[in-house]
């Protein structure tokens, strides 16, 4: 019988993270994490979508539309008065046929794609080095500290992201700049949550307690023992988060925060443009840049819940 | 030694005091981290509304007497006192809008129950088909129905719902591509307009109706049948959309508790009973799988109130989302402090109710 | 009957017979033969001990007795389970068509109405006829049901009828029917033959705590009248209203449901035995049986929508029978305890409310998979205590598994010695500890510390050398020939029988039989 129970654990079991060495073996994580093909694949498209950003840098011109004045500069192809359909008669540029502007969809595609990977990552990256950081000492240390800090982020938490993430930029003025940091603003407490939790387990675990009986001090003990632990998960959150801040970010942008750069290509951005057509039955420039969000997320999420099978302690078998 | 029986009702009410009382600092916390980006505004934006131009009194005595009035003239802290017994009255500041009310609470109260309504509704539609569905895919997982259900949850997670809403309009929405034989429902606002009498009946005041504030109830008590009927139209698109994401997420959950409740020893000693196979899934996997899908339920709620936002501004559904919208393109600072802080309090209060649901489902949860 | 025309011997003594049970695991490393031709007979009463190492089968018997094996990965490939005179696995070998390619590559394609069928035939046999007590108290009780819920749904999945009879009868009791008892219950001179009477009549009209009153009438009054008058007031006391008619209804309802499961049943036993005029005359039988269902049609419609009323009376009695299980098996507040949740509950609790659960409906068969090990050793004593008690009271047979010799030595009537999916020897208890004949056995029983050894001097235990085989690949012929001291060439060949060697001693090894005349 002892084969065959409890494989998942009750849910309210609390799960203790054990401690592993930093030489942990990265191949073999890399090789169960290839195992699950749809992770894999997940894996695969996020990388294509951060190699179009990445080239969008290097070799603009490969690309096409590069900055806000060209995307205003198009001259009409398709049709007169309205975007033209999607057609291939007109080289590849014109494939997903016209936007607003008369902008050819595709390379002003790339160009967005360049701006919410470039902006999402900026978001998480910031949110998960201060949420880390004030997670882990939280949990490390404890007390007041601690209580202070979960009362904080529990007012985070007790606000819809969206709604906050408006009233943040609101109050910060409406722009595109500042919209990021409203998000940083917004986004760190998850972090925070999630490593103070990391963190509080490797704390009780006797392997600590035991370095720090033998005298090491507690911030040297953080970075040794709690960080590596705690990287893992933030990695996977972190992974998962870039889809839920590239929507976020696209939203923001869609209810009306391009007021300060409406000719940014930008996805959100580029489906405010296609709404001018709603009406008029013109679909493309509605349901490209969806599509291009729509699998960027649908992939990130299955990495993630890849990473997570293979990196998480507890569902790693 | 027996312990006192789990749900005990003189416990369960002293549970849900405590939680109120628990309540209080997250509410003056929200409140405090309101002042605060209240203060980060600049002064003459906040007053901004409270600015009659057609009196004869100069704005700079106007402005001082805004200040004064809001409590700006103190130190932050003193400030913040003013904000709370404003608060406490129910004064969310002013606004000035063309065709919204001057008080930010009177456009709220006009607002808010069409948000809640499409909530609920979406609540409603989304968990009368995830559990019995998730019952039924967690029961065979790995089947094509399951492989299905999967696809369908991935992309409920991760479609865009503004995007989604979009999607809506364009394949289901009323003249926008021509010749769709699916094209039949309104793509915006609540009602119909043109179906409104001139003048206007009684019970349509400033555009907002009486009692409830919902077109849907109102027509019905007021006896407008095509009325009713149109509402209940314009009510169909920003549900759907509502309801696929909140579906998807309630899905996953349920199907990976069934899945997870199913391995359980339990399950084997409700098989070695002789408890018919239906049973064994409705009765004993499915209440154990519950419990996971209730804990998961307030962050799914956070997610569908940020998403009624995105609904109502593509669907111009006037509820506090789309107010909040409006007010983003006019820059109406109180009105969007005073929605925050009204969906922050619909959050914190859903959260208490499913605590409650949650120490009424496990029995193990002490408290 | 029905096997004896397959010419296995009808032994009328045995009630749970398991032949040939083969089960397996098809997992990705490989097939694991966890269970290779099992055989077990256990009789009317007996206690029956299942020894062995960790890893032998010991649990996988039990699961595949109750057919609870985890599927996927684990299947009963072949074999019978005769539960009093109805196979458990009847048809299994349509349930599911299993085409092994390579080890690793095992295809295994269900037939999906065929094993709704064989559900259905085991809900009516598990918890009624066979039940089990599992290892782990706290993991086998569901968590968010109340105790006495979790062992008043086996009283109301098995006992509908006779509760129902006993009801109505009660509700339908006159004056005269105590009367005429009463006067016979006089006519009795023996008081343990009365005292019998007496409780074999609360019985019969479900009146469970007015025994003690009944006795105490008997002790003290000697005038009929006043016991008539007391009795009847017992029991109109009890008449609560019920509404006879559709209660007789619903038993006539829960009658032909059996009913139907016996046609069922009928039908399947011909199907297995694939005579045709068999399989026609059980399905004419079937839906004539079927037939009878239009009558019910009506009650059924009611019952959708007044099943919690019309079962009312039924759910009374069977809070009742909760009560007295959970005093059968010695917990102290029977009321509070079958109201509270079993996180509630000492481990020692649980596992009493688990015994509880398994006696509920009375079956002839237990199973008890290492119920105490899970618990502390003063626990542990008290929780085997009652199992022997029952088994004394109620007369049904108990499977008691365990690693630990000195249980079986104390608990149990026959043992059965397991070895990597085999019964190697089946004894007699005191034979297996004065006589034992298989090399695994006698290695067991060395490593047993015995009074007698330990009272010489300090001695150093034996244990069987080597470890228990990977069942991927078992040894070939006996499984335990890379351990035994006594190996011979045919061992690597061919697999031991388990013989009889005399006076119900069975063992599994070529030392005590001619290598010639076992088959493979
Ligand atoms: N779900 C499963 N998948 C694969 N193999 C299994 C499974 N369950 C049991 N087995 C195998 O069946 C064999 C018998 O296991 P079983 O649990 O019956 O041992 P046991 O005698 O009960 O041991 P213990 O005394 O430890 O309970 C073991 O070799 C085990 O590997
Ligand atoms: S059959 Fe052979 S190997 Fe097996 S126990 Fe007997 S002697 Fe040993
Ligand atoms: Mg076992």
């Amino acid at each position: 019988m002892a084969n065959d129970t409890n494989v998942g654990g009750p849910i309210l079991k609390s799960q203790t993270v054990k401690h592993r060495p930093r030489t942990e073996d990265f191949k073999h994580t890399f090789k169960l994490f290839i195992k699950n093909e749809l992770a894999f694949v997940g894996f695969v498209i996020v990388l294509v979508y951060f190699a179009i950003a990445i080239l969008d840098y290097v070799y603009p011109s490969y690309l096409g539309v590069r900055n806000i004045d060209t995307v205003a500069s198009w001259v009409p192809q398709l049709a007169s008065g309205v975007p033209g359909a999607p057609t291939l008669a007109h080289g590849w540029w014109y494939i997903f046929g016209e936007t607003e502007y008369f902008a050819p969809i595709f390379p002003v595609m790339l160009a967005a794609l360049k701006t919410d990977i470039t902006y999402s990552v900026a978001i998480v990256i910031t949110g998960v080095l201060i949420g880390t950081i004030l997670g882990t000492l939280s949990g490390y240390f404890g007390k007041l500290y601690d209580e202070v800090l979960m009362r904080i982020t529990d007012i985070f938490f007790s606000v819809p992201t969206l709604v906050l993430a408006i009233a943040v930029t609101t109050v910060l003025g409406k722009s595109l700049t500042n919209v990021v940091i409203a998000l940083i603003i917004i986004w760190w407490p998850i972090y925070a949550r999630l490593t103070r939790g990391v963190s509080l387990s490797i704390k009780s675990n006797k392997f600590v307690e035991a370095a720090t009986a033998s005298g090491s001090s507690g911030l040297r003990n953080v970075f040794v023992h709690v960080l590596p632990n705690v990287l893992s998960v933030v990695f996977v959150q972190f992974s998962l988060d870039l889809g839920s801040i590239v929507q976020l970010f696209a939203a923001l942008d869609f209810i009306g925060f391009n007021q300060g750069s409406p000719l940014l290509p930008e996805i959100g951005n580029m489906l405010t443009w296609g709404t001018t057509y709603l009406v008029a039955g013109i679909w493309w420039p509605i349901v490209i840049p969806g599509i291009f969000l729509l699998i960027f997320t649908v992939a990130i999420n299955l990495m993630g819940d890849g990473l997570r099978d293979v990196l998480d302690p507890k569902l790693r078998r | 030694m027996i312990l006192p029986s789990a749900v005990d009702w003189m416990e369960l009410r002293y549970f849900i005091l405590r939680r109120i009382l628990l309540l209080i600092p997250t509410i003056l916390g929200l409140s405090i981290f309101m002042f605060i980006l209240i203060e980060a505004v600049p002064k003459a934006i906040l007053v901004t509304p409270y600015i009659n131009p057609h009196v004869q009194i100069p704005y700079i005595i106007q402005e001082q007497n805004a200040l004064k009035l809001l409590g700006f003239n103190y130190p932050p802290p003193i400030a913040y006192l003013f904000y709370l017994d404003r608060l406490f009255h129910g004064d969310l500041g002013l606004m000035s809008m063309p065709g919204y009310p001057n008080s930010v609470s009177a456009a709220i109260i006009d607002a808010l129950p069409n948000t809640i309504q499409l909530t609920i509704f979406a609540s409603i539609v989304s968990i009368a088909i995830a559990i019995p569905l998730g019952t039924y895919i967690g029961a065979r997982p790995n089947s094509v129905a399951d492989q299905a259900s999967r696809v369908f949850s991935l992309t409920g997670y991760a479609i865009p719902a503004f995007w989604l809403a979009l999607l809506l309009q364009l394949a289901l929405g009323k003249g926008t591509i021509f010749g769709n034989p699916f094209g039949v429902l309104p793509i915006s606002g609540s009602y119909n307009p043109s179906l409104i009498p001139y003048p206007a009946p009684s019970w349509f005041v400033n555009g907002y109706t009486d009692p409830t504030h919902l077109v849907i109830f109102d027509s019905l008590i007021h006896g407008d049948i095509p009325l009713f009927f149109d509402a209940l139209e314009h009510i169909v698109l920003p549900v759907l959309t509502l309801t696929y994401g909140l579906l998807a997420g309630i899905l996953r959950f349920m199907r990976a508790g069934m899945v997870d409740a199913s391995n359980q020893e339990y399950v084997k000693t409700a098989r070695s009973k002789g408890v018919p196979e239906k049973l064994v899934i409705k009765k004993h996997i499915r209440k154990n799988a519950m419990i996971p899908t209730v804990t998961v339920m307030g962050l799914l709620v956070a997610g569908l109130l940020g998403g009624v936002v995105l609904v109502e501004y593509v669907f111009s559904y006037p509820g506090m989302g789309y107010l909040t919208t409006q007010g983003i393109l006019s820059y109406q600072v109180w009105l969007i402090i005073g929605t925050t802080l009204v969906f922050g309090l619909i959050l914190v209060m859903t959260n208490l109710v499913v605590d409650v649901v949650y120490a009424l489902t496990d029995p193990r949860i002490r408290y | 009957m029905m096997q004896n025309s397959e010419g296995t011997k009808s032994d009328s003594d045995v009630y749970l017979r398991v032949e040939k049970l083969k089960t397996q695991f098809f997992t990705s490393r490989g097939i694991v033969k966890a269970l290779d031709e099992v055989n077990l007979n256990i009789k009317k009463g007996e206690i029956f001990g299942l020894v062995g190492e960790s890893g032998c089968g010991k649990s996988v018997t039990a699961q595949s007795i109750m057919y609870l094996v985890p599927d996927p990965p684990g299947r009963i490939v072949s074999g019978k389970i005769y539960v009093g005179n109805v196979n458990m696995l009847i048809g299994l070998d349509r349930l599911a068509k299993i085409t092994i390619k390579s080890e690793t590559n095992v295809k295994i394609k269900r037939n999906k109405r065929l094993i709704k069928r064989h559900n259905y035939l085991l809900s009516k046999i598990r918890g009624d006829r066979i039940s089990m007590i599992f290892q782990e108290p706290t993991l086998a009780l569901n968590p968010v049901l109340r105790v006495g819920d979790q062992i008043s749904e086996n009283i109301m999945l098995h006992l509908k009828i006779e509760m129902a009879n006993a009801i109505l009868r009660r509700e339908m009791a006159t004056r005269k029917d105590y009367e005429s008892f009463v006067q016979k219950v006089f006519s009795i001179g023996d008081k343990d033959q009365r005292g019998k009477e007496i409780l074999d009549w609360c019985e019969n009209y479900s009146i469970s705590d007015a025994e003690e009153l009944v006795g105490n009438i008997f002790l003290t009054y000697q005038d009929p009248e006043t016991i008539i008058k007391s009795l009847e007031f017992i029991v109109n006391e009890r008449k609560s209203g019920t509404d006879i008619n559709r209660l007789s209804r619903a038993r006539d309802y829960y009658v032909y449901q059996q009913k139907l499961f016996e046609a069922t049943l009928k039908l399947m036993e011909a199907e297995a035995n694939g005579r045709q005029d068999e399989i026609e005359s059980a399905k004419y039988e079937l839906n004539e049986a079927k037939r009878e269902g239009g009558t019910f049609l009506s009650f059924r419609v009611i019952n959708i929508f007044m099943r919690r009323r019309i079962e009312a009376p039924l759910r009374d009695a069977a809070k009742r029978r909760v009560i007295e299980l959970l005093t059968l098996v010695n917990i102290s507040e029977p009321e509070r305890a079958a109201i509270s949740y079993p996180h509630e509950l000492s481990g020692g609790m649980q596992q009493r409310v688990m015994i509880a659960m398994a006696l509920a409906s009375s079956p002839q068969m237990l199973i008890a998979d290492e119920p105490t090990t899970a618990l502390d050793v003063t626990t542990q004593a008290q929780i085997l205590d009652l199992i022997r008690n029952l088994n004394r009271q109620m007369g049904s047979s108990v499977l008691f598994i365990t690693h630990d010799l000195a249980v079986i030595a104390q608990m149990c009537n026959r043992v059965g010695v397991m070895y990597a999916g085999n019964i190697v020897e089946e004894a007699d208890v005191n034979t297996i500890f004065d006589n034992p004949k298989h090399p695994y056995t006698i290695g067991l029983l060395r490593a047993l510390p015995r009074a007698d050894r330990i009272a010489g001097k300090m001695v150093k235990l034996d244990t069987v050398a080597g470890t228990v085989p990977n069942l991927i690949t078992p040894p070939s012929g006996c499984r335990f020939h890379p351990r035994c001291k006594f190996k011979m060439d045919i061992c690597e060949q061919k697999k031991p029988e388990l013989d009889d060697l005399g006076g119900g001693h069975k063992v599994a090894c070529f030392l005590y039989q001619e290598p010639g005349g076992s088959t493979q």
